[in-house]
């Protein structure tokens, strides 16, 4: 599943998604269905099962409040179905995710028409987040060390000292993103990015956006008609 | 505090159908739009500092502000993008935010991800930038950056709870009032907070920051900005009580008159020619919608004209 062609998989995810978003009846069979099918595929692609599974439990503390909303408000059903469905489609998104790395997805995106400017921002986005997020950590303890976080004392001078923080780690980041600009025309940038390797869309990719498609269609189709 | 913040990255399963699918609908041609708006400020090479920027909007969430009885706040930072690479670019990254927020942490949903793009990478960045093209140059600047911080905030939080009522997701109106007293309060401190980084940035490299022009004409703004207030605020008025409106009109009997006085094509928010209520609904909504920007617009070539005089 790592192989096929991210576009393949983004079909697929968008058919789950639709497949699901629509879905009104049965939903405690569909759910387990579908949960069944996208294990399966996280153990087919030799993912952490359990560790996939409780990774797409950080969208559950937000939709339980919605939930309990909903069951006080005398709707538990409608509780249940946000419950699931946002839980599954952070799941789908997961697996396909996991199986996809980030500069293919992008790719498969650009070359299914999503504008290559946006998805070049989000490439570079992608690449020095976790650089400047480590800054930012570090930023933080440094504060932290130096007695930001003791309680009630000085609020005022602690905010402004945070907005410092921020202006400081703006002005770094924009340098950062100076340099990188003269390292790319040093190393003879022309101004515009030629398109990287182009994805082959072969015939596994097809027979993969075809069964995987299939699956949930079916198997709500036939949850829906054993109900 | 956080968890009403996070309603505005709205996740699958929340929205109904119709709902998320205009909103798909809809986001996909503004974004293209707005993306090469953007280009034609950035060429190409500029790619690497909207991207690092977007990162650091991300890394500054990380970066706590302490707002009193032990909690604390983090700026969202549409605005402060709005004011350092102006809208267009602003919105790109916002767009790229969400995009990999969406992907990669799982905060905000695929589907649902043409309701946020508007909510926050369009809508947001657009309420937010107002204050500021409008009275930026003036006396009032920092009250323009304060405003811009808090209604980037309000407006994609309002517009996340209107699509989450109109979806049908109960709300009883002590959740809904608590939702928004949490709303505003948030939109305050992101007011400050984008104020007091904006004011640490021009002590570091005035140059950070962008210039608006001087000498807008603050009426026409006034109007201007209400005119988008009023958009965010009725869509949720109208989204949470149309039932109640309808019943108070027929208990004071007012609809009845109404009916017959006036026929406009919009008449009782539905649209004449379309069959399934939903479309009426959402394409009378639409409508409105675009008449409102269509008048901002309008407002907006103006204060232009004016100014050129």
């Amino acid at each position: 599943m790592h192989r096929r062609d991210p576009r393949a998989k983004v079909a697929a995810l968008m058919v789950f998604l639709v497949v699901l978003a629509t879905a009104h009846r049965a939903l405690p069979a569909l759910g387990l269905a579908l949960v069944l099918l996208l294990s399966a595929a996280l153990i087919c692609a030799r993912l952490p099962l359990f560790s996939a599974l409780a990774r797409s439990a950080i969208v559950l503390p937000f939709s339980l409040v919605f939930a309990a909303v909903c069951w006080l408000s005398g709707d538990p059903a409608r509780g249940f179905a946000l419950l699931l469905k946002s839980y599954l489609s952070a799941l789908a998104v997961l697996v396909v995710v996991s199986t996809t790395p980030f500069p293919a997805l992008l790719r498969g995106l650009e070359m299914s028409g999503a504008p290559r400017f946006l998805l070049m921002v989000a490439q570079f986005l992608y690449r020095y987040l976790f650089v400047i997020s480590e800054e930012a950590q570090h930023m933080t303890k440094a504060a932290a060390s130096r007695g930001a976080t003791v309680r009630g004392f000085m609020a005022g001078a602690r905010f402004r000292a945070a907005a410092g923080a921020l202006a400081v780690l703006f002005a770094r980041s924009y340098g950062r993103a100076e340099d990188i600009h003269r390292s790319m025309l040093a190393r003879g940038f022309m101004g515009r990015f030629q398109p990287a390797g182009a994805l082959h869309f072969r015939g596994t990719d097809a027979v993969f956006t075809i069964f995987a498609s299939l699956a949930p269609v079916l198997l709500r189709a036939a949850v829906e008609r054993a109900m | 505090m956080l968890l009403w913040k996070a309603i505005v990255h709205i996740p699958d399963g929340f929205l109904s159908t119709p709902v998320w699918a205009t909103m798909d609908v809809a986001a996909a041609p503004a974004v293209g739009y707005i993306v090469r708006r953007a280009q034609r400020g950035f060429d190409d090479a500029r790619v690497p500092l909207l991207g690092v920027m977007g990162a650091f909007v991300f890394a500054a969430q990380m970066i706590n502000f302490p707002v009193g009885i032990g909690t604390t706040s983090h700026l969202v930072g549409g605005a402060l993008l709005a004011y350092t690479l102006g809208p267009a670019a602003a919105s790109v990254v916002m767009s790229a935010i969400i995009a990999i927020q969406a992907l990669v942490f799982q905060d905000g949903g695929i589907l649902a991800m043409g309701a946020n793009l508007i909510n926050m990478a369009l809508v947001g960045v657009l309420a937010g930038y107002l204050p500021f093209y409008l009275w930026g140059g003036s006396p009032w600047r920092k009250l323009a950056i304060f405003a811009g911080g808090a209604l980037s905030l309000l407006a994609s939080a309002v517009l996340a709870l209107a699509e989450l009522l109109v979806s049908g997701v109960p709300m009883p109106a002590s959740v809904l009032g608590v939702s928004l007293a949490l709303f505003l309060v948030s939109a305050l401190l992101e007011g400050a907070i984008t104020l007091a980084v904006i004011q640490a940035l021009e002590a570091i490299q005035p140059g950070f920051v962008r210039k608006p022009e001087t000498g807008r004409s603050f009426a026409l703004g006034a109007i201007g900005l209400a005119a988008v207030l009023l958009a965010a605020v009725g869509v949720l008025v109208a989204s949470t009580a149309p039932d109640g409106i309808e019943k108070l009109g027929l208990q004071t009997g007012i609809a009845s008159h109404v009916r017959s006085l006036v026929t406009t094509p919009l008449t009782g928010y539905q649209v004449a020619f379309f069959q399934a209520g939903w479309l009426r609904k959402a394409s009378a909504g639409l409508a409105g919608l675009a008449l409102i920007y269509g008048a901002c617009l309008a407002i907006g070539r103006a204060v232009a004209r004016k100014r050129s005089v």
